[in-house]
């Protein structure tokens, strides 16, 4: 009776280990993907130094607005040398966030894949129809972190919470050299990476290719010829959207399509501008307080003017000191000063600060 | 407001139309009880594979004292934990089958024993993509299953205390062992109500 037992106990733990023989993963493993995209990074490979760590991050788009001061012709030659070094094109791509990194040579294609979808926060639209888009941007890691290191404009640092130090947490200084992109600039040719889900609406002006198909459900490969800044002026006035011409629009899946990354001088600052992030998605401007109790803010390096706040109507009588940024700086920006105001307007109902009876010594700008 | 008066006044006198009482001096007598006992337990254990997380469930237990101071018996536990990393999430149910012998020690109500138990724990393991199901393009495995059997043992401290009539409560708790691809340390602990007709 006892050897039957163990006969059974025998069998019982034989055919338990032999059904349960998986392995478990816990959180380990490898992760699908849920698409892969493949690439190649063209071009003059002299641009890159020597010792150069060459990436390609896929880097999903932000929602941005330029400031009107940007797009407004400028009041003086002080007013233009500013905005020459701190305004960004209107029109270029503005990264929001780094996704996928992979390691690239040059004339070499690659294969990177996709084990995350973008995050709610990164896609336009409601939760029936939404979209983003991505630009495949071509770096080299001095950092040697193993992602492109955004960076964010050096305003200058001012008084209290009126300070032009600005929120968030991304350095100033230039981290990492961008050679390349696939998605420069909307007045460019780009190929990008779209993720759709629900429905598509064409009158949508996320980074639009009016003119062109819809992007299909989920990862795609979008591309288009570009259109010319006057004609985005154009179709804004007329309340449409810019038109790409139909022949240089194409959409494919991306296993069945290989994304060129040209590179280029990084010097160009349409370049350079691709590893900065925008803190705010409307064109808002925040001012800063031109406290007399305070030391005189540094200008050394920057370009200053003084001009009229910018209005698309009658022309405003308040007079704010615009600041461009330092030539080292990763990224191009403008700080604003004026004598009576609040952080987010100074036409605000009761202002945070008024100097305007008792301006700051260093003040270039009159009462 | 006199016949709110009046009803108050009532009430004890309802209350006290009960000759019974709901507490007397045997309501906690408790019995010998015979060989053969039953519990049903909480269960909170450090799962047997996932490195993080806590694993609940429950046990229920079959245990036969044999003289005064062996008692034996056997154990089945289920507990299930879900954690989720960046790309995954991560369930695993733990199925612990354990034959079980104990060192016994009675003092008046209630006893305490140390138990050793050992036998197969079954994980069976689902994983599910972050965000999977948000993937319009069906085609991406979206989940993954696994089964395996662990062999595993635990020695917990036992303290029961018997109630009333043949009820007791159980607790224990103490260290685990499980091995897979080398050995992995735990911890068990258990709480629930005996039976022990």
């Amino acid at each position: 009776m006892a050897a039957v037992k163990a006969a059974l106990i025998g069998a019982l733990a034989t055919t338990v280990s032999l059904v349960a023989c998986d392995d478990l993963k816990n959180f380990g493993g490898p992760v699908p993907a849920y698409a892969t995209v493949n690439l190649e990074v063209t071009g003059d490979a002299t641009l890159l130094p020597a010792d150069a760590d060459l990436r390609v991050a896929m880097v999903w788009g932000g929602q941005w607005l330029v400031e009107a001061l940007c797009i407004l012709p400028p009041e003086n030659a002080d007013a233009a040398a500013v905005l020459a070094v701190g305004c960004r094109d209107p029109f270029g791509f503005v990264p929001a966030r780094t996704d996928a990194n992979i390691a690239a040579d040059v004339g070499v294609p690659a294969a990177m894949p996709l084990i995350s979808l973008p995050s709610a926060d990164l896609l336009v639209g409601d939760i029936t129809a939404r979209v983003g888009y991505a630009s495949l941007i071509a770096y080299d890691d001095r950092d040697h972190n193993g992602t492109l290191s955004l960076a964010r404009p050096n305003r200058v640092p001012g008084p209290g919470p009126g300070g032009g130090g600005g929120s968030g947490d991304l350095p100033v200084e230039k981290k990492d050299i961008v050679y390349g992109a696939s998605f420069i600039s909307m007045t460019q040719p780009d190929q990008r990476i779209a993720y759709r889900e629900g429905a598509f609406s064409p009158v949508a002006a996320f980074y639009p290719r009016a003119g062109c198909e819809g992007p299909p459900l989920g990862f795609s490969m979008l591309a288009a010829g570009g259109f010319t800044a006057q004609a985005a002026i154009d179709a804004t006035l007329a309340g449409t959207l810019p038109q790409e011409d139909p022949a240089t629009c194409d959409q494919s899946p991306l296993s069945a399509t290989t994304i060129q990354i040209t590179l280029h001088d990084p010097a160009n600052v349409a370049i350079s501008e691709l590893g900065c992030a925008e803190r705010t998605s409307d064109s808002s401007v925040r001012f800063i307080n031109p406290d007399p109790t305070q030391p005189a803010p540094d200008f050394s390096e920057r370009l200053t003017a003084c001009v009229h706040l910018p209005s698309f109507g009658a022309p405003s009588d308040t007079v704010e000191l615009i600041v461009g940024g330092r030539p080292e700086d990763a990224c191009v920006g403008i700080s604003h000063y004026v004598l009576k105001g609040c952080r987010n307007s100074p036409d605000c109902g009761t202002p945070e600060w008024d100097h305007s009876e008792n301006p700051p010594t260093w003040w270039p700008c009159g009462p | 407001m006199r016949r709110f008066a009046l009803a108050i006044l009532l009430v004890p006198a309802i209350a006290g139309a009960d000759p019974g009482r709901l507490l007397d001096d045997h309501t906690f007598d408790t019995e010998p009880g015979g060989p053969f006992a039953g519990d049903l337990a909480f269960v909170a254990a450090k799962p047997t594979s996932l490195p993080t997380g806590l694993s609940t469930g429950l046990a229920v237990g079959f245990t036969r004292r044999c003289g005064c101071l062996f008692s034996y018996g056997a154990r089945i536990g289920w507990s299930r934990v879900a954690e989720d990393s960046q790309s995954w999430v991560v369930t695993q149910d733990d199925f612990r089958l354990r034959i079980t012998g104990a060192i016994r020690h009675d003092a008046g109500r209630g006893s305490i024993a140390l138990r050793l138990g050992a036998g197969p724990t079954l994980v069976r393991e689902v994983r599910d993509l972050q965000q999977g199901m948000r993937d319009p393009n069906s085609d991406t495995p979206q989940q993954q299953r696994a089964l395996r059997a662990v062999p595993a043992g635990e020695l917990e401290l036992v303290v029961s205390l018997k109630i009333a009539g043949t009820w007791l409560i159980d607790a224990s708790g103490g260290p685990t062992l499980a091995v897979d691809d080398g050995v992995h340390g735990g911890w068990i602990t258990q709480m629930g109500v005996a039976w022990q007709p």
